[in-house]
């Protein structure tokens, strides 16, 4: 039986257990922890979502995983393990996205209590609607290195995950990164949309040559830059790089003059760019610094050795073929990822991050550091997820006894406050933000866009990389009319129209839905002849996030788990609007089956 | 001390400690690695911390325990599997703790504290103590003590908890965080803006006996002073020392109204004693203290592991010299008695 000995708890609790079911989002670090803690108190019926698979860099702290296990699904061995703490509890393993289909309203609504332990921004959003949309307490986690934090997220009664829009991730200017970097992080960056550039999914955005149109350096490129360049390699800067570099079948050494010696010198005869700055020195295959030189005294790993320009150029040739070799063994079309555990993608991007640094006077890092940087990896040990799971589990407790009204936020710090005190609690809850784009009950948002350049495309991305939507549809306000489809291809062929042409104007407002979030928010379209792109305005005056940008660091998966800090500020980041469907009793309708709206599938021009 | 030994670290070792080395360092993580634990006492709480111990990367841990597995063990103790109660705990602990890091040496003990020699305990680097008798306890630590070795203890009852550290005199780095007006470069496009800069600095902390802190003297004007704004944990925590000492064994589910009742009386006769406020400390503190609630023990668990990569590590302050988790609050703090 469960809740196992009576005694332990008042007999209130020991009931509310035996007849609860959680959910918990992760079996990471904190995943781990709180499913062992969960177990061995008798929760009875345990559902676990994780779509990761173990690897060696968890074992520090996953402690349900051991060698063996590397390779598997996080889910399935984080339940056979805790199953060997107590048989007698029921445990549903799940290796798959709790973003997907299969996990909806219904399936939320089963729960008592839904503990989030997860990495990333983008899941923890989602799983806010989802909570919000089916009225269940989220208990939300994370830890950074010392530091943690137990937050919990009901309906009404406290502030939502999306609340407060949090700290956008740091972007950098694209003429930054391509002609004026001048710090390690603009070089790790360029060498990341390199990697993309040769090997990976192209994205125009990610551009690695020279930025021409840099509004600081106009008019000033010289002509014998330019012409010099053209009989050296051609039309180059009419091919993609990829095109280029695959005619040469990725020769290192062509590869290598045209990145770090014709492209330095065309950026040098933008002449503007250095009347302030220290210029770059362009850099010659056959004559790099650190030739011939023995290897420096090291301790330390390995990979905290700064590596010499020469080295760089030897680890760059090695991992580029590498890589090519790798890329060749796909199927056409198909792309390499970058991924900061793979060996000669890690390696490419050091080599290469490190070449340009060089070129620009910036100081070279270590693998191990750009590692870091490249992979946006956040420190992560066992003793404060331990703590953050612990206090967790025992916030669950509180919840079930009925005592939700004091189950308050809780920081780890990392060192003691002024009042000696390891882990704050929050004096009260913190009620919702009314102004809130996602559990306010009317959610509004305006998009500030020029209507004669936004693309319907643009459209999707901003409700997607701007609202955090996954699929979302949207409707002209009292027409009913459609504009975006969730459904495929069924209003692709308006994607480059502007909202012009399709007759939105000024003022017109759409109802933006996302069915799998059961969340929908009114947003109101706002003319503005200067804006470039689009953003996002909120009454709540704080930032939204914009369109992507250079991104600084996104590994494969992302950050370890995500910042905690005292409260989220308002300069921190990350927003989206959402509604949630209610009726007028306050309870989440549920929306009919995804298969509306098939019959108006050409009527989406001229509207307004 | 531990000596920071000059043997690199290999590959996996490396590999499997990537994220902490990230956090504290390549020289903590060799401190670690020659670093010697006994754990005293496989209660879940002993579970937790010796998991988080053993999971850093030290040399070797010792389990030490003469008591068997039983039921109410399970409720927080993840090391023994439920096939093994009867069996003597710290064996029963074994399998599962070196599989939580093949790296580390691990060793048991099942001799009880009592029938062991002085020369046993300090034949570590740092002493990790929990569901003793306060006797036992001073006895432990002076031996560390006299040996330069750190001591530390604690205990979870339902779910509160406690520690308590003696690191003697203990010297250490910290870094400090710097905020510095930098100019970014030659130009003035870019703004001149903050940068951080850490410093690292060597610091020192002299740490007292146990006996001193359990006998903190509340009649003093400077502790007097804490009763306004404090938190009674260290009096629940007195009281369920004495419980123990008084009886012989912690409070038992089985007997949760006998108990509760015993509790309450003895923390009457502890206010009347040192003459604290009526209400001072609540019933509901001393309600929720029967066996070990496996979110306390993971929490003051966790506590004690960081604690002692800290003192093994000489990285960072650690905490001088009791820390109390209160469950009705949710708060963990820390104080400084006995000095």
């Amino acid at each position: 039986m469960v809740a196992r000995i009576a005694g332990v708890f008042d007999e209130k609790l020991t009931e509310a257990i035996a007849n609860s079911k959680i959910l918990v989002v992760g079996a990471g670090g904190i995943g781990c922890e709180i499913l062992k803690n969960l177990v061995l108190t008798g929760f009875p019926q345990i559902e676990i979502i994780d779509l990761d698979t173990i690897d060696v860099s968890n074992l520090n702290r996953q402690f349900l995983f051991h060698k063996e296990h590397v390779g598997k699904s996080k889910a399935q061995v984080a339940k056979d393990s805790a199953l060997s703490f107590n048989p007698n509890v029921n445990i549903v393993a799940h290796h798959d996205s709790v973003i997907s289909n299969d996990y909806g309203v219904s399936y939320f609504k089963q729960f008592n209590i839904v503990m989030n332990a997860l990495d990333n921004r983008v899941a923890r959003n989602h799983v806010n609607r989802m909570c919000l949309a089916a009225n269940v307490p989220l208990i939300e986690t994370g830890t950074a290195g010392y530091a943690g934090q137990v937050e919990l997220i009901k309906k009404g009664l406290t502030q939502c995950y999306e609340c407060q829009p949090k700290a956008p991730q740091k972007t950098f200017p694209g003429c930054t990164i391509r002609n004026t970097p001048s710090e390690p992080i603009h070089c790790i960056v360029w060498a990341k949309h390199l990697f993309n550039q040769l090997f990976g999914e192209e994205d125009p955005d990610q551009d690695v040559s020279p930025d021409t149109e840099d509004p600081e350096a106009a008019g000033t490129a010289g002509k014998t830059a330019l012409s010099s360049q053209q009989t050296e390699s051609g039309n180059i800067e009419r091919k993609s790089t990829r095109t280029w570099a695959a005619e040469t079948n990725y020769n290192p050494e062509k590869l290598f003059t045209k990145l770090f010696g014709d492209d330095i010198k065309y950026l040098l005869s933008m002449e503007n760019l250095w009347k302030k700055r220290r210029p770059p020195t362009p850099l010659s295959w056959d004559n790099l610094p650190g030739k011939g030189d023995a290897p420096k005294q090291h301790s330390g790993l390995p990979d905290q050795r700064v590596w010499s320009v020469n080295e760089c150029a030897e680890v760059f040739a090695a991992s580029c073929q590498a890589l090519q070799t790798e890329l060749k063994g796909r199927p056409e079309g198909d792309h390499l990822v970058w991924d900061k555990d793979d060996k000669s993608a890690m390696d490419f991007v050091t080599a290469c991050a490190n070449i340009r640094a060089y070129i620009f006077s910036i100081p070279l890092k270590s693998r191990f550091e750009v590692k870091s940087m490249a992979g946006n990896i956040i420190p992560a040990i066992a003793t404060a997820n331990a703590i953050v799971a612990g206090l967790a589990v025992l916030r669950a407790q509180g919840i079930l006894k009925g005592e939700i009204e004091s189950c308050t936020s809780v920081y780890l710090r990392p060192k003691v406050n002024h009042r000696g005190q390891l882990f704050v609690p929050e004096r009260t809850l913190t009620a919702p933000n009314p102004k809130c784009y996602v559990c306010a009950p009317k959610p509004e948002v305006a998009l500030v866009c020029n209507l004669k350049h936004l693309t319907l495309k643009d459209l999707t991305a901003a409700f997607k990389d701007g609202l955090n939507m996954q699929a979302p549809d949207a409707t002209v306000e009292g027409k009913g009319l459609v504009v975006l489809s969730s459904e495929p291809g069924e209003t692709d062929h308006n994607n480059q129209k502007t909202l012009e042409e399709i007759g939105l104007n000024d003022g017109c407002a759409l109802l933006v839905d996302d069915f799998l979030q059961n969340y929908e928010v009114r947003v109101r379209l706002q003319q503005e002849d200067e804006e470039n792109s689009w953003r996002l305005v909120t009454d709540t005056d704080a930032p939204m996030p914009g369109p992507k940008e250079e991104e600084p660091a996104n590994g494969s998966n992302g950050a370890e788990e995500p910042k905690p800090g005292p409260s989220r500020t308002h300069h921190d980041s990350d927003s989206d609007m959402e509604i949630i469907d209610e009726d007028d009793n306050g309870e989440p309708m549920e929306k009919p089956p995804k298969r509306r709206r098939k019959e108006v599938s050409d009527e989406i021009v001229e509207i307004c | 001390m531990v000596e920071n030994n000059e043997i690199e670290l290999s590959e996996a070792e490396a590999e499997q400690y990537d994220r902490q080395i990230r956090l504290w360092g390549l020289d903590s993580q060799k401190r670690l690695r020659a670093s010697k634990v006994l754990i005293i006492g496989l209660s879940g709480l002993g579970a937790e911390t010796a998991k988080n111990i053993i999971l850093s990367g030290v040399k070797s841990v010792c389990l030490q325990d003469n008591e068997v597995l039983k039921e109410i063990d399970l409720y927080s103790q993840f090391l023994a599997p439920p096939d093994k109660i009867g069996e003597n705990r710290a064996e029963a602990s074994l399998v599962r703790a070196k599989a939580l890091n093949p790296m580390v040496d691990i060793t048991t003990e099942t001799k009880a504290v009592d029938s062991l020699p002085d020369s046993f305990f300090t034949t570590f680097d740092i002493v990790c103590a929990t569901g003793l008798k306060q006797e036992q306890l001073e006895r432990i630590n002076n031996i560390c003590r006299d040996k330069n070795k750190k001591f530390l203890c604690g205990d979870v009852w339902g779910m509160f908890g406690y520690m308590f550290a003696d690191l003697v005199d203990h010297q250490y780095s910290e870094e400090i965080v710097q905020h510095r007006a930098v100019k970014r470069g030659p130009d003035d496009t870019e703004k001149s803006g903050a940068a951080t800069v850490s410093i690292t600095v060597k610091r020192r902390a002299i740490y007292v006996p146990l006996q001193n802190a359990l006998s903190a003297d509340w009649s003093k004007p400077e502790l007097r002073s804490r009763l306004r704004r404090g938190d009674p944990s260290y009096f629940v925590m007195k009281i369920l020392l004495r419980f123990r000492d008084e009886y012989n064994r912690n409070p038992d589910p089985a007997k949760r109204k006998a108990d509760t009742e015993i509790l309450l009386r003895m923390r009457d006769e502890l206010v009347k004693e040192l003459s604290l406020p009526v209400g001072f400390i609540s019933d509901a503190l001393l309600t929720d203290v029967f066996g070990i609630v496996s979110g306390a023990a993971a929490v003051v668990g966790g506590v004690i592991g960081q604690e002692v990569v800290k003192a093994m590590s000489q990285r960072e302050p650690p905490h001088n010299n009791m820390f109390f988790f209160n469950p009705v609050k949710c708060v963990g703090f820390v104080e400084l008695y006995g000095q």
